[in-house]
């Protein structure tokens, strides 16, 4: 059993090639994984800040769901969007939740593919936020559609009303199938992962209401060898799934851009660069909610410091690519002698969204350069403030992609200066609400940390 | 908590369970039990430990092979949704039509576009079988276990490992098995039992079950109950959907907008919601300053043409007035006759106008929509309606006056009838017949008047009439002909057309139309 831990051990970032990197730190047995990791919600009560998080989310999602039936009850027309910019911060804030929900499978998939161990302690954390993030994103074209109540034309069942079919060849239909197709992948992946860490919380609960809920959500789970090794294969057959989906949802997500006509976007890098993007931004996310919620919720040993930087060299690798990415852009259309195709990247570094542009390049290309200095990847508050400006950055590269092009169409006539809406703002800020709101209460009643899939990377030898 | 009973007869022996410390030594009891020839036993652990399958002779699972199937149907699933409903080719084969989308004349199916939704729904189908097929091989969920029931094996979840030897095993001792258990190292052993005095189901499951059945069948019995009857209440209008809208609709009166008074107060006094155009003003594209070609008057006699007037253009107020004197005695030839001026109207088709094979098809299939109907397929003046109306009339049921008959000495010819008489009479109507200038647009009148001069030619006569009209009508033919270079094309034309129509083999064409009317004349003979 771990006793009191010095601080300074729990910094396992060295690199020590003679012997594995302990992930589990501060000699936690099986026991103490599991204490650690319940530590939060066993709690009789919750900490103060955290029911000061949860009124502030809270009361975010209250206004949210203001916003949404003042948006309802008025039309679209509440928004800033206007010719010729019809997409406007709904479907920016759309691309940016929605990139960000790719680092949660990315984590659980391809890092269990390439048996990245590391993956354990964050996996469980990062897949609650892919789908709460998730959420968000089908929230805002879910309101974009202007007639709400007949959202289910999106989808192809037969209405006699309509009389009408989806287009499948159509971008915006492929959309509609990844992100729901991987919003649902993930409900399931996320919740067969966290049925062995449910029955652990089954098993330990003392309230009458927790046995009967958390009995009913593991489904009378043993542990038995006959179900792991089911389980396992599932879990792999999953994961080999779910690494070709991820990388399609944002590939599709850009082909709502890629395959119109529009200078700027009608580009064949948008696919991968977008999932470049939607790592970057979803790592930097994962990063910006576990460096609080680690500190909070008492994980240091769990979620260690190596955890922490390599995410941030996740970060940075991205980044990187994001830059090239935005470089290659501009070559091609110089390269490509389009006159509108050149224009069009002109503008957005040098016309009057030139201010969006240079954000966009200071937090995603500039600033996650400091993550090559070991301290700035390691330290906890600075690595957050860089996390953070990446989602600024990314945000804005969502931005200037939609709008400047939007707003340089082929008449100039129509050429318009795209100004958002209060509107726009709260349901932006609010959304921020939604997420917090889904995340604070997963962090209080479900399992944050993948308990079962930690104590089976821990080293065999010496855990007693 | 663990059933502390040892009654026999209130429980059944399951198994015995041994308790471990550390995967190791239950992967090391697991091949003891095998090697001793133990078959149905099962471990159970916190997590997945590695080495165990092959230690209690787990053969491997199925379900790759089953999410494999899955994956494959889901190929044509998903190709298959696609092809069938943005196409039409299924129509005849379901209930819900397809739906081809023709845009930039793009294939209605194209594998390349196809595919990001036929992965899709791929990966989907292959996730939920997944999920599901694992629970379903666990036989999960089970919450009726009677393991659960045993405080110890709590921590399974937690840190402890455990490995049960099932009563059902051939090798199955109660005594010997737990002596085997301890030697392979267990820390604890313990008897599972299954309780017996406990299996009913608790009485309140079936009653909310029930209940909740029946809550739950009451919205839909509502909205049965209402099914095929007739309500006088306007229906239920959950989502206005910009059905009310704040506007004036057209052909309404000007609304009161004198709010919750009592008297009215319209907002415009003429009673009507909309405005009608400034005078002088030219509805976009309706310029018709042409007037050969819009009224079929010469340009010399344009400025006898009130333009934009919804009255005819080309008579004085006086003789419409007097023509329609004429029509009410049902006789109105002399009247109008006697105040038109023949010398307005133009003899040869005016410049825009080019008589080919494609204006007479077009004026025939026009004239047998707008026209047919009372001047029949063959001009005869016998057309469906004319004939009803007739016998109707016979009978005092209505007032009638027959259709002319296009074929009468009086309305063929340049001298009675020229190509701007007719237009005119197509565009503002005559005697009863009404204008059809708001029907057909300026280009298929003419195709009509071209069309009406081709059935003119063809000699058929009027019903009734006497060979001295029909001799007359062939003087003048001839004259056309020498003098008219159109009328010979005219002639032309009109055979092939005939031609045409027949080859078509249409019931109600004009040819078997004519045939019918000889048949008739005959007949009456």
């Amino acid at each position: 059993m771990a006793t009191t831990v010095d601080p300074h051990g729990l910094d396992n970032t060295y690199d020590d090639a003679s012997k594995r990197t302990p992930l589990v730190l501060g000699g936690l047995d099986y026991q103490g994984v599991t204490e650690t990791a319940c530590g939060f919600w066993e709690a009789e009560k919750a900490p103060k800040i955290w029911w000061i998080l949860l009124l502030m989310a809270m009361s975010l999602l209250g206004i949210l769901g203001g916003l949404i039936n003042h948006l309802l009850m008025s039309g679209v027309g509440v928004w800033g969007n206007n010719n010729p910019a019809y997409w406007g911060w709904p479907i920016v804030n759309f691309v940016f939740w929605v990139g960000i929900g790719h680092a949660g499978t990315l984590i659980s998939a391809i890092l269990f593919l390439f048996r990245q161990n590391w993956r354990t302690s964050i996996n469980r954390a990062a897949e609650a936020m892919t789908i709460f993030a998730v959420v968000c994103a089908g929230m805002f074209p879910g309101i974009h559609i202007g007639r709400v109540w007949v959202f289910y034309w999106l989808f192809p069942i037969p209405t006699e009303h309509l009389a009408m079919w989806p287009n499948f060849r159509s971008p915006l239909l492929w959309d509609v199938f990844a992100v729901s197709t991987y919003a649902t992948v993930s409900l399931l992946f996320w919740y067969m992962g966290m049925v062995p860490d449910i029955a652990t919380f089954r098993d330990r609960t003392k309230s009458r209401i927790g046995k009967f809920i958390y009995g009913l959500l593991s489904l009378g789970w043993t542990g038995s060898a006959r179900n792991w090794h089911r389980y396992e294969i599932a879990y792999t057959l999953l994961a080999a799934l779910a690494t070709p989906l991820v990388l399609s949802v944002h590939t599709i997500v850009s082909f709502d851009f890629a395959v119109s006509q529009l200078p700027g976007w009608h580009t064949t890098i948008f696919p991968p660069y977008f999932v470049a993007g939607a790592i970057f931004s979803g790592f930097a996310m994962v990063v910006t909610l576990l460096v609080p919620a680690r500190a909070l919720f008492g994980l240091e040993k769990l979620i260690t410091l190596r955890h922490l930087e390599n995410m941030n060299k996740i970060i940075m690798a991205t980044g990187l690519m994001v830059g090239t990415a935005y470089g290659i852009e501009f070559f091609i259309a110089w390269y490509s002698g389009v006159q509108v195709e050149s224009y069009a990247f002109w503008n957005r570094a040098f016309g009057n969204y030139s201010w969006a542009y240079w954000i966009m390049i200071s937090c995603n290309v500039v600033i996650p350069q400091l993550f090559w200095i070991k301290w700035c990847r390691t330290t906890t508050w600075f690595m957050v403030i860089v996390c953070i400006f990446v989602n600024i950055g990314m945000w804005f590269e969502r931005f200037v992609i939609t709008i400047t092009s939007l707003c340089r169409d082929f008449l100039p006539s129509s050429w318009a200066y795209f100004t958002p809406t209060w509107v726009d703002i709260g349901m932006l800020v609010c959304s921020f609400g939604l997420f917090s709101t889904l995340f604070l209460l997963f962090c209080r009643f479900l399992p944050v940390i993948a308990m079962a899939e930690v104590k089976g990377i821990m080293p065999r030898d010496g855990h007693h | 908590m663990a059933e502390k009973t040892n009654n026999d007869a209130d429980s059944k022996l399951i198994g015995l369970l041994g308790q471990f410390d550390d995967p190791e030594s239950l992967v090391a009891a697991c091949n003891e039990a095998r090697e001793a020839g133990y078959k149905k036993m099962d471990a159970y652990s916190p997590f997945p430990v590695h080495g165990i399958d092959p230690a209690i002779g787990i053969k491997r699972t199925i379900l790759p092979l089953i999410v494999l199937g899955a994956a494959l149907s889901a190929v044509f699933v998903g190709l298959g949704l696609q092809l069938y409903t943005n196409s039409s080719a299924f129509d005849a084969l379901t209930p819900f039509p397809g739906y081809p989308f023709k845009i930039s004349g793009k294939p209605i199916f194209s594998i390349p576009a196809n595919i990001p939704v036929t992965f899709e729904i791929i990966v989907l189908t292959s996730a939920i079988t997944t999920f599901l097929g694992m629970w379903i091989l666990n036989r999960l969920p089970m919450f009726a276990n009677p393991l659960h029931r045993i405080s110890r094996f709590k921590r399974v979840t937690n840190d402890k490992f455990f490995l049960c030897l099932e009563a059902k095993d051939e090798k199955f001792n109660r005594s010997a098995s737990e002596d085997q258990l301890n030697k392979w190292g267990a820390v604890a052993v313990e008897e599972v039992r299954q309780d017996l005095t406990d299996t009913d189901l608790p009485k309140w499951i079936p009653t909310a079950a029930i209940l909740g059945a029946i809550l739950l069948l009451l919205p839909p019995a509502a909205i049965f109950s209402q099914w095929g009857q007739t309500n006088r209440h306007p229906r239920l209008h959950v989502v206005p959907d910009m059905d009310w809208q704040h506007k004036f609709k057209t052909q309404t009166m000007s609304p009161n907008v004198a709010n919750g008074r009592d008297e009215v107060d319209l907002l415009y006094a003429d009673l009507r919601s909309a405005r009608r155009p400034v005078d002088g003003a030219i509805a976009f594209g309706s310029l018709d300053i042409d007037s050969e070609l819009n009224y079929g008057v010469k340009q010399d006699f344009a400025h006898t043409i009130s333009f934009r007037s919804n009255v005819r253009a080309s008579l004085s107020d006086d003789s419409k007035k007097d023509e329609a004197k004429g029509t009410e005695a049902g006789d109105e030839a002399p009247a109008a006759e006697a105040t038109e001026n023949m010398e307005q109207w133009v003899t040869t088709f005016p410049q825009g106008v080019e008589v080919t094979e494609d204006l007479l098809t077009r004026g025939q299939q026009r004239f047998n929509i707008y026209c047919a109907a009372c001047h029949g397929y063959s001009g005869q003046g016998n057309g469906l309606v004319n004939q009803k109306a007739m016998a109707l009339a016979a009978n005092g049921d209505a007032t009638w006056t027959s259709a002319r008959s296009l074929h009468d000495a009086d309305v063929k010819g340049d001298a009675k009838n020229p190509v701007g008489r007719i237009y005119d009479t197509i565009t503002n109507g005559r005697g009863n017949m009404g204008p059809y200038k708001a029907q057909i647009p300026v280009e298929d009148r003419w195709a009509i008047v071209a069309y009406v001069r081709a059935l003119q030619e063809t000699g058929l006569k009027s019903p009734g009439a006497d060979d001295a009209a029909a001799e007359e009508t062939k003087d003048e033919k001839s004259e056309e002909v020498s003098e008219d270079e159109n009328s010979e094309e005219e002639k032309s034309e009109e055979d092939s057309a005939e031609e045409e129509t027949k080859e078509e083999d249409k019931a109600a064409d004009d040819a078997s139309e004519e045939d019918k009317t000889e048949q008739e004349k005959k007949d009456d003979a």
